[in-house]
């Protein structure tokens, strides 16, 4: 049976998160497990806050907004001041450890890796969100995966889907290399 | 089409004489129009199951309860928005709407335009009468300046619409002006806009002898009539009508016959040709 | 649940493919955040099916339009928020008095006026019933979920082609947006009816003599009927009257005609009311909250239950009088003011507690668990 598991992608409008979101709910989806997603953005379509929420379980919830993470991006230092009502002790912050000056603050594991600058070196720091979505993957091991690979492959235009592998694969190894020391 | 002499023309065919007799006031254009689109209708030998009428509200909008058709007597100023939905889901009627000068320039007039731009299949009839007469005889957008009207006491001061060159630069492709004097040649414009495949807007001058005659003083009914006549004279006209729109509407002259005809592609064909498309696609 | 079927999508979505599944075959509407995606999505589906999309000039145009495809036989359907709702009102009550079936699905957003475009909330529960002028009979139906978005909306074009009644779908900004994963299923056959059409004698017609279910039949336009729609109070002939004997008789009718058919218009969902102290009523993403805060108080062994009406208007009262009667108390949390705890105020006097919010964010489950635990100390 799934988990229950409450999941925020926060960051700055046009970094990609809702796509990211997208990708993570759909990967939790084809493993037979209820997704909810929300999204809040701002009238814009550049720039300010963005987040997306995912809230996972075996079926659809009662209520389907996140109201105390177990996992919280943090892309943009924007963003990080965003979810004080629902950041808990119990969470892991996953920040990006050069757009992000101040952490939001709290007893939670936080890890701080450069996804920004992996991206950049990647070649397109337009993937940085991939990237974190590696990183938040590999970090969690909340889902499999192959699955998540496999979900990616049907999810971007083929044009872009060897750029994205590679994003996904430097968010796992920055999780693994993390995981070392 | 067959011509139908004006004796022949057996106008009772296409009323509900249940109703009769109509509310329209002695004298009124109105009963004119209606019987030059009715002897249009007649010749296109327009089947009447298959005729729409909709009309908004005012005086004109009244008239289509008149006529045994399917009638749509609809909210002021939306007639051509609800036909273009009949119109859209309904190709197979021939869809005639009814407005006035106050339901389709001044409420309407944002459809009115819209209408003209989309080019779907539809005949507008626009009669002009210069007011509001429903509610008693207020200034309207085609009201000539210095006219009396209720709430322009004093006279007009508003400058008014041309509303044929106003359905041409939205992209009319039919584009026509008749007086009520001449009734058969009122009929020739009507089936030409019927007839054109495409969105017409034809403006009918139509009238008001009762409120807006009385209160200008412009005579009885016939005197009105014949006035339009002796103060038509197309031929002087070169097209230079902006110079006239500010300037007293009557007695000046004013141009008739078709005024604009472009070919354009037809909305609705427009429409189901993406839709065929689509559905080839998948 | 078939995995093949299975689909992450937000509601406006599932709201235009359940009209596609009812059978809509014509839409009209105007841009507006946050019900924009029902437009996009129908311009996408509608083509594929054979049915027409048309970008109106307005608010008031679209209204227009939809009616007018229906004046001609198709099932149409428009989508809005607030501002758009506002302006849809003039012909939403020609629909009415015409007895013309439309679905109209409004998306709410923070209010008054141009508000918070991009923010949820309930505010427009007393325009849905009230917004046009006069006595008017409307259905509006209030899903909480993606699935019953989905649902109700086919559900929707059911109700207004049995009844020949405008059906106001309305649901908040957040379950609009929300993503949830749903299996989509086909229609159910008896709610794929059309309008009940006129057959018989053309001669001697009248379109507004009802059956003796209080609905008249609709005359095709081109099958010879040749009859007359109006928006001015008419007799059963479609004309014009304004004898008032006639007038009782005919407005009589058509405000009658939803409360003969009340078992098939009203829907709710109750859990654990019967023994309930406390009753918990809310729509849309009010509802979902209300329905964890319900879970958890009966954990925690309070006494709770959730009465949530799926048909929000008509109200349905008795269900809601019978339920309500033992508890000493009913919470209704919802994102305004407190319109619908002014409506049941009437239906439970001197019990309700009203949890408003009008800040343009949801309120939580453990606010209303908080509220719950209050009433009852």
């Amino acid at each position: 049976m799934t988990k229950h598991l409450e999941i925020r992608l926060s960051g700055s409008g046009g970094q990609g998160l809702l796509l990211s979101a997208r990708i993570l709910a759909q990967a939790f989806a084809s493993e037979g497990a209820s997704v909810s997603q929300s999204q809040s953005y701002e009238p814009t379509s550049r720039g300010g806050l963005s987040r997306a929420d995912l809230v996972i379980d075996g079926v659809r919830p009662d209520f389907p907004l996140a109201e105390k993470l177990d996992y919280l991006l943090v892309l943009h230092q924007c963003a990080a001041g965003a979810s004080d009502e629902i950041i808990n002790d119990d969470m892991t912050a996953l920040i990006d450890s050069e757009l992000v000056t101040e952490p939001p603050a709290g007893k939670f594991k936080v890890k701080a890796l450069p996804l920004t600058r992996t991206a950049r070196e990647i070649g397109n720091v337009r993937i940085a969100n991939i990237v974190a979505l590696g990183a938040l993957a590999g970090l969690s091991r909340m889902i499999d995966r192959e699955r998540l690979e496999d979900t990616v492959r049907k999810g971007v235009p083929p044009k872009f889907l060897d750029l994205n592998l590679e994003a996904l694969e430097a968010g796992y190894r920055l999780a693994e290399e993390s995981r070392d020391n | 089409m067959n011509e139908i002499s004006a004796d022949s023309f057996d106008i009772n065919e296409y009323l509900r004489l249940e109703l009769f007799p109509h509310f329209l006031c002695p004298g009124c254009g109105h009963g004119m129009a209606m019987r030059a689109m009715l002897w249009a209708v007649a010749e296109l030998g327009i089947d009447k199951d298959n005729l729409a009428i909709v009309s908004g509200i005012g005086c004109s909008g009244r008239m289509g309860a008149y006529v045994d058709a399917n009638t749509f007597h609809v909210t002021h100023g939306r007639p051509l928005a609800f036909a273009t939905g009949l119109k859209l889901a309904r190709p197979d009627l021939t869809v005639i709407v009814i407005t006035g000068d106050g339901d389709s320039l001044a409420i309407g007039g944002n459809h009115l335009i819209h209408a003209c731009r989309r080019n779907l299949d539809i005949t507008c009839l626009m009669l002009n009468n210069e007011i509001y007469g429903m509610t008693g005889g207020q200034v309207s957008p085609t009201t000539t300046l210095t006219r009396f009207t209720t709430t322009t006491p004093y006279g007009n001061y508003e400058p008014a619409f041309d509303a044929c060159r106003l359905a041409e630069a939205a992209g009319a492709s039919f584009v026509g002006r008749e007086a009520t004097l001449q009734v058969p040649t009122l009929k020739n414009l009507i089936r030409e806009g019927i007839e054109h495949k495409g969105f017409s807007f034809l403006e009918v001058i139509s009238d008001c002898t009762e409120i807006y005659g009385r209160k200008n003083a412009l005579g009885n009914s016939p005197e009105m009539v014949l006035s339009q006549k002796s103060k038509m004279r197309p031929e002087s006209y070169g097209g230079l009508m902006s110079n006239k729109v500010d300037q007293p509407f009557r007695p000046n002259p004013f141009q008739t016959g078709v005024l604009a005809r472009n070919e354009r592609q037809e909305y609705g064909e427009l429409c189901r040709r993406h839709i065929a498309a689509k559905q080839q696609a998948e | 649940m078939s995995k093949q079927r299975l689909q992450n999508i937000p509601g406006n979505h599932a709201c235009a493919l359940g009209a596609v599944a009812a059978g809509c075959r014509f839409y009209a509407g105007y841009p507006i955040t946050p019900s924009s995606e029902v437009a996009e999505r129908m311009s996408a589906e509608l083509p594929k099916v054979g049915g027409m999309f048309v970008q109106m000039e307005d608010e008031i145009a679209s209204m227009g339009a939809v009616i007018g495809a229906s004046m001609g036989g198709v099932k149409a359907m428009t989508a809005t928020s607030g501002p758009g709702f506002s302006l849809k009102q003039e012909n939403l009550g020609y629909a009415a008095q015409a007895e013309i079936p439309c679905v109209i699905i409004n998306v709410m957003r923070g209010g008054p006026s141009t508000g918070m475009p991009t923010r949820p909330a309930q505010g427009d529960i007393m325009q849905a019933r009230w917004g046009t002028h006069g006595d008017h009979p409307i259905i509006v139906v209030a899903p909480d979920s993606v699935a019953e978005i989905y649902s109700e909306t086919i559900r929707a074009f059911a109700l207004s082609e049995r009844l020949r009644v405008p059906v106001v779908v309305l649901y908040d900004e957040v379950v609009g947006h929300l993503i949830e994963t749903v299996d989509l299923q086909p229609a159910p056959e008896e709610q794929l009816a059309s309008r009940k059409w006129a057959e018989g004698p053309r001669e001697g017609f009248l379109p507004y003599r009802a059956d003796a279910d209080m609905v008249p039949p609709f005359p095709r336009p081109g099958d010879g009927f040749r009859t007359h729609t109006t928006g001015l109070t008419h007799d059963e002939n479609g004309f014009p009257t304004q004898a008032h004997e006639r007038v009782e008789a005919v407005i009589g009718r058509l405000l009658g005609k939803l409360d003969r058919h009340k078992e098939l218009i009203e829907s709710y969902e109750a859990v654990g009311c019967e023994d309930a102290e406390v009753i918990v009523t809310a729509i849309g993403i009010s509802a979902r909250a209300a329905k964890k805060a319900v879970a958890t108080a009966r954990k925690n062994g309070i006494k709770a239950g959730l009465f949530r009406p799926i048909t929000l208007w008509p109200f349905p009262e008795e269900a809601f009088r019978k339920l309500s009667a033992g508890a000493s108390a009913v919470v209704v949390p919802e994102m305004n003011a407190g319109q619908l705890a002014l409506e049941l105020e009437r239906f439970a006097p001197g019990k309700v507690s009203a949890l408003t919010r009008y800040d343009g964010e949801h309120i939580d489950p453990s606010q209303i668990l908080k509220r719950i635990e209050e009433v009852l100390s």
